[in-house]
């Protein structure tokens, strides 16, 4: 052991766990920025892209988050109560939460590469009547109603929608990734748990790997009401 | 806190904590009572986003997600009972993730018209392009 005490050896841990934690924000900061910047410009390219984003499976993932972040919460409580069929609970349902995000996430993208409403010069619409609903009538009002003049109104000679989606696919999917690591940590916490390997005085791992879950469920917190709310 | 203040934790855990523990160790009724405050302000987030209010959508959509994010910092991520320094880690970025956004968008706001104006073909000065 290279520390006086268990004590400062759980310190230093969480130290450097705090410190990468930082460097997280200011990581997602730039594409915070990026958002800003073209929502203050062009807030019309934003109220049209909102139309192809499902707000309830938004706000699905954001319940399935925040009980995965409870329950992160909880597999700390656990190590150091040493209730070890509670550890392993809580980390399992962890983990489970975390692939139900991933699985919601996969219908959303896939719908939409389906769509066409991708990023930059990629987004083509492929079919009119692929639209969703609320946008079709929109357009049906502004007199388009085939698949070149909608592209023409969305695409990039027009309000330039694959930029929206390119800030879309860039946050959500940095964050997507942020959550595939988290699944690989719990795995590996769950192995660790099964072996025993935590007590009251030594659990800085369960600890530090739910500081880094409740960022991700934070950085979400942030992206529903931005990418899937306000138009 | 101090470094002898966290020790002090170590027979603060609410009566449950083992001897010996490290750390604050969370109710599981303040566990259960966090997750439903964040869900009932999930809940605000998109009532209030029915609502047209123009900008303001803006502001009470951060707003909100401001006090779920501290809600979260300060009790799951036990900000509340740590080193006050880990607090400080925290709060320095997002300052300085406020500082990039402010002076980036005041900068893209400033220069935004005259883009627009040489976009649409004409000089910066919104004059008509010689040609």
């Amino acid at each position: 052991m290279h520390f006086d005490t268990l004590h400062n050896q759980f310190q230093a841990g969480k130290l450097g766990m705090w410190l990468f934690l930082g460097q997280e924000v200011l990581f997602f900061a730039a594409l915070f920025t990026a958002y800003a910047v073209y929502r203050g410009n062009h807030t019309e390219m934003f109220h049209y892209g909102q139309f192809f984003l499902n707000w309830q499976m938004g706000a699905a993932n954001t319940i399935v988050l925040l009980f995965s972040s409870m329950t992160a919460a909880w597999s700390v409580r656990c190590a150091q109560l040493e209730q070890r069929k509670g550890l392993l609970l809580t980390i399992a349902v962890t983990w489970l939460c975390a692939a139900t995000f991933m699985i919601i996430k996969y219908f959303e993208y896939t719908h939409k590469i389906h769509v066409g409403s991708v990023w930059g010069a990629s987004f083509n619409i492929h079919d009119f009547s692929e639209l969703p609903e609320k946008l079709q009538k929109l357009l049906t009002e502004q007199g388009i109603t085939t698949t070149e003049a909608a592209n023409a109104k969305l695409g990039k000679d027009g309000l330039g929608l694959g930029t929206f989606f390119a800030v879309y696919f860039c946050m959500t999917g940095l964050h997507g990734i942020h959550v595939l690591v988290g699944m690989g940590l719990y795995a590996w916490l769950f192995v660790r748990a099964l072996k025993g390997s935590f007590n009251r005085k030594y659990y800085g791992a369960v600890d530090n790997i739910a500081l880094y879950w409740h960022i991700v469920d934070l950085i979400w917190i942030f992206l529903f009401p931005l990418l899937y709310l306000i138009g | 806190m101090s470094d002898g203040h966290a020790h002090s934790h170590d027979d603060h855990g609410h009566g449950e904590a083992l001897p010996g523990t490290i750390g604050h160790v969370t109710p599981a009724s303040t566990l259960i009572g966090v997750f439903l405050t964040l869900v009932v302000l999930t809940v605000i987030t998109v009532a209030a986003a029915q609502v047209d209010v123009g900008r303001l959508n803006v502001v009470g959509a951060l707003a909100i997600a401001t006090v779920k994010g501290s809600i979260v910092a300060l009790w799951f991520m036990h900000l509340r009972y740590d080193k006050r320094f880990n607090f400080f880690i925290m709060f320095g970025s997002v300052l300085f993730l406020l500082w990039m956004v402010g002076y980036i968008l005041f900068d893209t706001k400033m220069y935004q018209h005259d883009m627009e104006n040489y976009r649409h073909n004409k000089t910066v000065d919104g004059k008509p392009k010689p040609e």
